[in-house]
């Protein structure tokens, strides 16, 4: 409760740390902001390009919105996976880029990584944003979800931070941390249901039955993946228009409050022999 | 009369050294644990008091573990035993500019590393024009200051760090950098700061700027504390050691290194 306070009371810095990430990361930019966008365009046209219009891949209409638009569909669950990406990606390096300010002048030092979260946070709500925006052009009926869309939004930055927080400790004792995070990303991409539907994962799963002599399908474990639910919730609500299963709310709510909690407590374990480890 | 503005009381601190230092899982898996150390005391069961309004040098060779106390007393490191309390706020100047961001310009530094420092927003617009009277970067104020020269970099950052107005003030050899008029400037701010009552304690290794500024004074070696007390007398014993060659260059040889 005490460290509540003391994070609480530097939310200044905080926003003054996330301010010099967004400041300066566009500086002498001739687009700014705009580059944002560039990313997740160039990954919705290539993967438009490949999987809708080479392999086919074809997800189910919206239900009940009526919509049939493979890009659109494909950035309801992209944009939050490259949210994610980032913030554990820049979270994790937040430390041992900033070694010299932690050997130099004492603040709490969770700020660094959460101003990341926070950083990555401001680009995502741009994009999504920008990403209502043209499904309400296309005729989703999306307004009405907005509300609930902000609250998926905030318990995956949650779950996100939370995973940052430990990432970026691992990584002060462990460097190789980041090259795994690399790869497990990778791989963890494709283990979500972004770029192809879940309900194909469901089908193979029942054609194939249970794990070796086991009832355990290939379906059960999919779904272990916390990111498997979260895209769901975003693509009931921005795509289907529809609300999402109380039970995945249950499970998303679930991973964020136990990331979060984890990677405060280790966190806070080792944030004291930060300066000399470093 | 005599107040304590900082309470030193038993501090240790101890540094892994480390034979074998690989920061990746491979070393830690093939071993079991993650390094080969042996502890080192880089400060050894020190023990004194810093008088309110006093100004406080630590003397004492490269490697004595005065950078190592200061740290504990800003709360950077944590000594394994013993206590550090400071009492009121203290603002550490252990490198200044630490924390600016090279692309943005002077202006956001000044918010931006207040704030680091533990400023409210409202403090450093109050205190702004201070600042960069103080530290003589006008001009350039709205320039990224990449596009500073190292002189300026400092005079800005110690600007800041001067107006937090902390109660205790500590400052790490960083004042050998900045040019005689800035230098001059400085030692100003520190009599004004002792007349205000506050506490200053201070690094150098410039014996002459000791004696003239400071009143109070602790000598290290080798992580232990030789002396403390009045500066004159502290200072006087830690150049005569050098003279009478008794220890402290002998022993100093193999930590500076
Ligand atoms: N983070 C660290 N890890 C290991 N050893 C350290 C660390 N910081 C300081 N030391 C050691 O502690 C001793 C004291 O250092 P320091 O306090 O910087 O000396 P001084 O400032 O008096 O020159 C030195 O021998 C130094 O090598
Ligand atoms: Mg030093």
């Amino acid at each position: 409760m005490r460290y509540l306070k003391e994070v609480f009371s530097a939310r200044e810095l905080l926003a003054n740390l996330t301010l010099r990430e967004i400041r300066g990361k566009y500086k002498r930019t001739i687009f700014g902001q705009l580059w944002s966008l560039a990313n997740p365009l160039a990954l919705m046209l290539i993967y438009t390009f490949v999987f809708a219009f080479i392999f086919r891949v074809r997800p189910d209409k919206g239900d009940p919105s009526g919509l049939d638009v493979f890009a659109l569909w494909l950035l309801c669950g992209l944009l939050p996976w490259t949210f994610f990406a980032n913030v554990v990606n820049m979270g994790l390096a937040s430390l041992v880029t900033n070694s010299g300010l932690i050997q130099k002048v004492y603040f709490t030092r969770i700020v660094l990584p959460l101003s990341m979260v926070a950083s990555a946070a401001y680009n995502w709500i741009f994009e999504m944003g920008v990403l209502i925006i043209a499904l309400i052009i296309v005729g989703a009926w999306v307004l009405p979800w907005i509300p609930l869309v902000i609250l998926i939004m905030l318990l995956l930055a949650i779950f996100a931070a939370g995973v940052a927080l430990m990432l970026s400790i691992a990584n002060v004792y462990f460097r190789d941390t980041q090259y795994f995070l690399t790869i497990i990303l990778q791989l963890w991409m494709y283990l979500t249901p972004i770029i192809y539907p879940s309900s194909l994962v469901v089908a193979q799963s029942a054609r194939v039955g249970g794990l070796f002599g086991t009832s355990i399908t290939v379906s059960d474990i999919y779904h272990l993946n916390p990111m498997q639910h979260f895209v769901e919730v975003f693509r009931n609500l921005l795509y289907d228009n529809r609300f999402p299963d109380l039970g995945e709310w249950l499970v998303c709510t679930g991973w964020a409050v136990g990331s979060i909690v984890i990677g405060t407590i280790v966190f806070r374990r080792n944030e004291r022999n930060l300066a000399e480890t470093l | 009369m005599t107040e304590i503005a900082v309470q030193v009381d038993h501090v240790s601190k101890s540094f892994r050294l480390y034979h074998e230092r690989n920061q990746s899982l491979k070393s830690a898996i093939m071993r079991g644990r993650t390094s080969v150390h042996e502890d080192f005391w880089a400060l050894d069961d020190v023990t004194f008091d810093v008088p309110t309004g006093s100004t406080f040098g630590l003397i004492g060779s490269n490697g004595s573990g005065k950078s190592t106390l200061l740290k504990c007393l800003a709360k950077i490191y944590f000594p394994n035993k013993g206590e550090i309390t400071p009492f009121g706020r203290i603002a550490a100047m252990l490198e200044v500019g630490s924390g600016f961001h090279t692309e943005l310009s002077g202006r956001e530094n000044i918010f931006l590393n207040g704030s680091i420092l533990g400023m409210t927003k409202k403090e450093v617009t109050s205190k702004f024009d201070e600042i960069v009277e103080f530290s003589g970067v006008e001009q350039f104020i709205d320039q990224p200051v990449k596009n500073y020269s190292s002189g300026m970099y400092v005079r800005l950052g110690f600007a800041i760090a001067i107006n937090v107005d902390p109660d205790i003030l500590v400052v790490d050899e960083v004042l050998a950098v900045g040019d005689a008029e800035f230098q001059e400037k400085c030692l100003q701010k520190f009599r004004d700061f002792r007349t205000a009552g506050k506490t200053v304690i201070l690094v150098s290794h410039d014996m002459g700027s000791i004696s003239t500024m400071c009143d109070q004074a602790a000598w290290l070696r080798n992580g232990q504390l030789v002396v403390a007390g009045p500066a004159d007398s502290t200072i006087k014993a830690y150049t005569d050691s050098f003279s009478t060659g008794s220890g402290d260059p002998a022993t100093s040889g193999d930590t500076e290194g």
